[in-house]
């Protein structure tokens, strides 16, 4: 790292530490990159990665070690200071589906002006220069922030980013939202501001994208930094060894399920403007996965059936009756759940316990004349905490210091706890590490072993390939074909996801 | 604290079965008691508070403030402010802050009171808390169902129902003994003495109400159904709903709730008074939030309980009648009320965001 060195270190940490109540989520960890480096920062969900660049972001007062900007020690206690001292974030989830105009984003807080009013022309010129830096030269400044796409939305906040002329930039899971060109095109401008001289640190679960991308990559786990190597001196199962701490394996068991007989079809489903026509059927004993591209309406499609949405047109049938779901109310007493893709926004109460999350939606049947206790819910919690590896194993523990990876086994746990017998799970591994996954993997597979309905809808192909007994396609808001478990592969969804292949109907 | 650390906690098993090496070895020194003393000052902190009051009127005051009379004043002082807080904290648990339509809730419906004296002490209250089922389904429905902004909407609510009782009564006062009329005396009597009974010769009627209103309260919001969905949807109303919870009707119950017992107070407020004046129950809307808060019920809802909110409403009374004793006026004594209130609720958000509870 000699040559590297030259440049210089624009930021150092040196055993810092962060405590939450009840863990040390950042141990003593050291942490370097230099100007014009590209570093990688990856483990598993409750590594410690987020909390680490929290830190730098100034949310923290109350951490522990050094951190030196340039070789001079800063204290980042707050945003304000660390915007000050150059350091930019761009976080996984985007802020701004906005009705304002991207200049005025860009710019926001130093809008150019003449005396006293709006300098528009200015505020164009200067949107337009920083666009450009971003490979967005052509687009028209004045659009609104919700009419782009996201991924020009993702650019923009880049773009906003650099309007600060930070020296360090800070990018977590920048490409969860991304196709695959967009991809290319991000590493490409990242590339070309690691050369301008920006030291830049690159958040992942994606290790492919962490080779093309970085020069060095850091690995934690367990709120420690466990090692950090070049690039080119490691490989993929070296880094996912030292990731989870053991060996890679096969993630998914194929077995063999002879689904039941029928327990929910649909019929000509539709919801105006988001699907039509829809029809399907999910067997007892049966995981079917819906595989399609984002905005194909699967989720749509779910919430629908599970009456969170209002039905349009068509009929549902649950073992062989119609029934009619107005809302997730009679859902629930139908036996019938629906796991949401959204788990800070629509799945789990984050200022409540681990527990009181699990039991939420089972209060009506904890209630006996009129009198509710939790107590009768207790046994199914402690066992559910245990099935599914929930840490930390304390029902009293709040949600929102639980790390992603365990707070999606808490939704999950909070849908298996009514026990349904048909559940629908929207992305039901999004964003967790290969730890949560293969247990969650786990608990679905059980939950179909024991003769329910499980409907998967998930983008991760592998995950949607390897769990499904059956896989149904859609794609803009149709239902346009079938894969047979047996014959689905990755390649096989993917393109019917994009409308081509033969297992997409005719016409 | 590094004395918290718990390194002999036994080794959770965090990883899948049957894949545990010694490099999967679950992270044991990250394990950290969860500290009792927080939890506990959170649950309780509020009656620390009070006996401190107690504390410094003692040493202030000496005999003049620890005596029963004075504690009896100071009681009465607060169980009409405790009948409308318990109320008012459902809306606030509920995640939707407060209901500032119970100030003129509690004048209506003690100018209905009134107005239906003549026909006897039952059709007098019962109509005089119809007046808050009626206030409390049209704030649900606007609320619950129409998902209105509660404080807009209950600040418009309380406009409207300040002008529909200065146009129907003409912003005049009125006097049950009046609204009795020739006969009635005893009527009004009984009206006027409502506030004025007292069971075993000592203990003011309001007293036994709000026990049993704490009693009752407390008991619907951690032992029932609705208490529990409550919660849920205090935390988040979304994912209350998909939860299969009815949020709309959850919250709207707060709603209801709360103008009831602003009725019922208002009943008493009037009866206390003798008079059906548009000013009674004037600062009940700030002085409930307030002991709501005070009491540990923080404005994201979700948290809290009856309890507290009791312990709140003693706080304030105790706070207000050491001022008094002190010889502050009334006007300064809100100033230093309102400040309370700010300091409450920073320390409140500053605490929680240490606690890592912040999710705002």
């Amino acid at each position: 790292m000699s040559e590297a060195e030259q440049l210089g270190k624009a930021i150092e940490m040196k055993d810092v530490s962060k405590q939450f109540p009840g863990t040390i989520a950042v141990d003593t960890v050291s942490f370097d990159v230099q100007a014009g480096e590209v570093h990688a920062l990856v483990g598993e969900n409750g590594a410690g990665k987020s909390t680490l660049m929290k830190m730098l972001a100034g949310s923290f007062n109350d951490y522990t070690g050094q951190i030196f900007i340039g070789g001079q020690q800063v204290k980042l206690h707050s945003p304000s200071i660390a915007k000050d001292e150059g350091i930019e974030m761009i976080y996984q989830e985007l802020t701004q589906a906005l009705p304002i105009s991207i200049a005025e984003n860009l710019l926001v807080g130093r809008l150019p002006r003449k005396k006293g009013f709006l300098d528009k022309k200015r505020m164009v010129e200067e949107s337009k220069q920083l666009l450009e830096r971003v490979g967005l030269g052509d687009l028209d400044p004045l659009l609104e922030i919700e009419e782009i796409s996201q991924h020009q939305a993702q650019l923009v906040e880049i773009a906003k980013a650099l309007g600060n002329a930070p020296s360090i930039l800070v990018m977590d899971e920048p490409t969860s939202a991304l196709s695959r060109d967009e991809v290319a095109l991000l590493f490409g401008i990242i590339h070309k501001l690691r050369d301008e001289g920006l030291a830049i640190i690159y958040i992942s679960h994606h290790l492919p994208e962490v080779f093309e991308v970085a020069d060095r990559v850091t690995v934690m786990r367990d709120g420690k930094r466990i090692d950090t190597r070049k690039v080119s001196d490691v490989t993929t199962s070296e880094l996912v060894e030292m990731m989870v701490g053991r060996k890679m394996e096969e993630m998914f068991s194929k077995r063999v399920r002879t689904p039941g007989k029928e327990k929910l079809r649909v019929e000509n489903l539709s919801r105006y403007g988001f699907f039509h026509n829809v029809s399907f059927s999910a067997h007892e004993g049966e995981v079917l996965g819906i595989g399609g591209l984002a905005g194909a309406g699967r989720t749509e499609l779910a919430r629908a059936i599970t009456g969170v949405d209002a039905i349009d047109e068509g009929e549902i049938f649950l073992d062989g009756k119609q029934i009619r779901i107005k809302n997730m109310t009679e859902a629930l007493e139908k036996d019938v759940g629906y796991l949401t893709e959204d788990r800070k926004l629509f799945g789990l109460a984050l200022r409540l316990t681990v527990g009181e999350n699990i039991l939420s939606a089972l209060i009506p049947r904890l209630v006996k004349n009129f009198v509710f206790s939790s107590k009768r819910g207790a046994g199914k919690m402690k066992s559910l905490i245990n099935e599914l590896n929930i840490y930390p194993p304390d029902p009293g523990r709040t949600m929102s210091n639980l790390s992603g990876g365990n707070q999606q086994k808490v939704l999950l746990a909070k849908w298996l706890a009514i026990e349904p017998n048909v559940l629908f799970l929207d992305e039901p591994t999004r964003g967790v590490d290969v730890g949560a996954k293969v247990t969650i993997h786990k608990a679905i597979e059980k939950l179909a072993d024991q003769g329910n309905a499980v409907i998967v809808v998930s983008s991760d192909l592998p995950e949607l390939v390897g769990i499904s007994d059956r896989i149904v396609m859609m794609r803009k808001g149709h239902m346009i074909g079938e894969i047979p478990g047996g014959e689905a592969t990755e390649e096989t969804v993917l393109l019917a996801a994009n409308g081509e292949g033969r297992y997409v109907n005719a016409g | 604290m590094p004395d918290d650390l718990n390194q002999q906690q036994p080794a959770q098993q965090n990883s899948p079965p049957g894949q545990g090496n010694a490099a999967a070895a679950p992270p044991v020194s990250r394990e950290l008691k969860q500290s009792g003393l927080n939890l506990w000052i959170n649950r309780f902190g509020v009656y620390v508070v009070a006996i401190l009051f107690i504390l410094v009127g003692i040493i202030l005051f000496g005999g003049s403030f620890f005596n029963s009379k004075n504690f009896l004043n100071i009681l009465d002082a607060v169980t009409l402010l405790g009948m409308a807080a318990v109320g008012v904290a459902f809306v606030t648990y509920s995640g939707h802050f407060a209901d500032l339509s119970i100030p003129t809730t509690m004048a209506l419906s003690g100018y209905i009171a009134i107005e239906l004296i003549p026909l006897g002490m039952f059709m007098s209250i019962f109509t005089g808390l119809l007046v808050g089922v009626g206030v409390g389904l049209v704030n649900a429905f606007a609320v619950g169902k129409l998902r209105a902004n509660p404080i807009i909407w209950t600040l418009a609510m309380a406009y409207v129902t300040k002008g529909v009782v200065r146009w129907v009564w003409l912003n005049k006062q009125i006097y049950p003994d009046i609204k009795a009329g020739i006969g009635n005396e005893h009527l009004a009597d009984a009206f006027i003495n409502l506030y004025r009974i007292r069971i075993f010769g000592s203990i003011s009627i309001t007293v036994i109400i709000l026990i049993a209103l704490v009693i009752a309260a407390q008991f619907l919001l951690k032992r029932t159904k609705f208490g529990q969905q409550l919660k849920v949807t205090g935390s988040s109303y979304d994912v209350a709903r998909l939860s299969g919870i009815k949020a709309s009707r959850v919250v709207g119950t707060a709603f209801l709730i709360s103008s009831l017992t602003a009725a019922l107070t208002g009943i008493f407020i009037t009866s206390l008074g003798k008079v059906g004046a548009y000013y009674n129950g004037e600062g009940y809307d700030f002085n409930a939030v307030t002991a709501v808060v005070i009491g540990g019920m923080t404005l994201n809802g979700g948290r809290g309980d009856i309890i507290g909110v009791l312990g709140g409403v003693f706080v304030i009374g105790l706070m207000r009648n050491i001022m008094t004793l002190m010889g502050i006026d009334t006007f300064s004594q809100t100033v230093v009320q309102g400040i309370v209130f700010i300091t409450v609720v920073y320390i409140n958000a500053r605490s929680l965001r240490k606690l890592g509870r912040d999710d705002a």
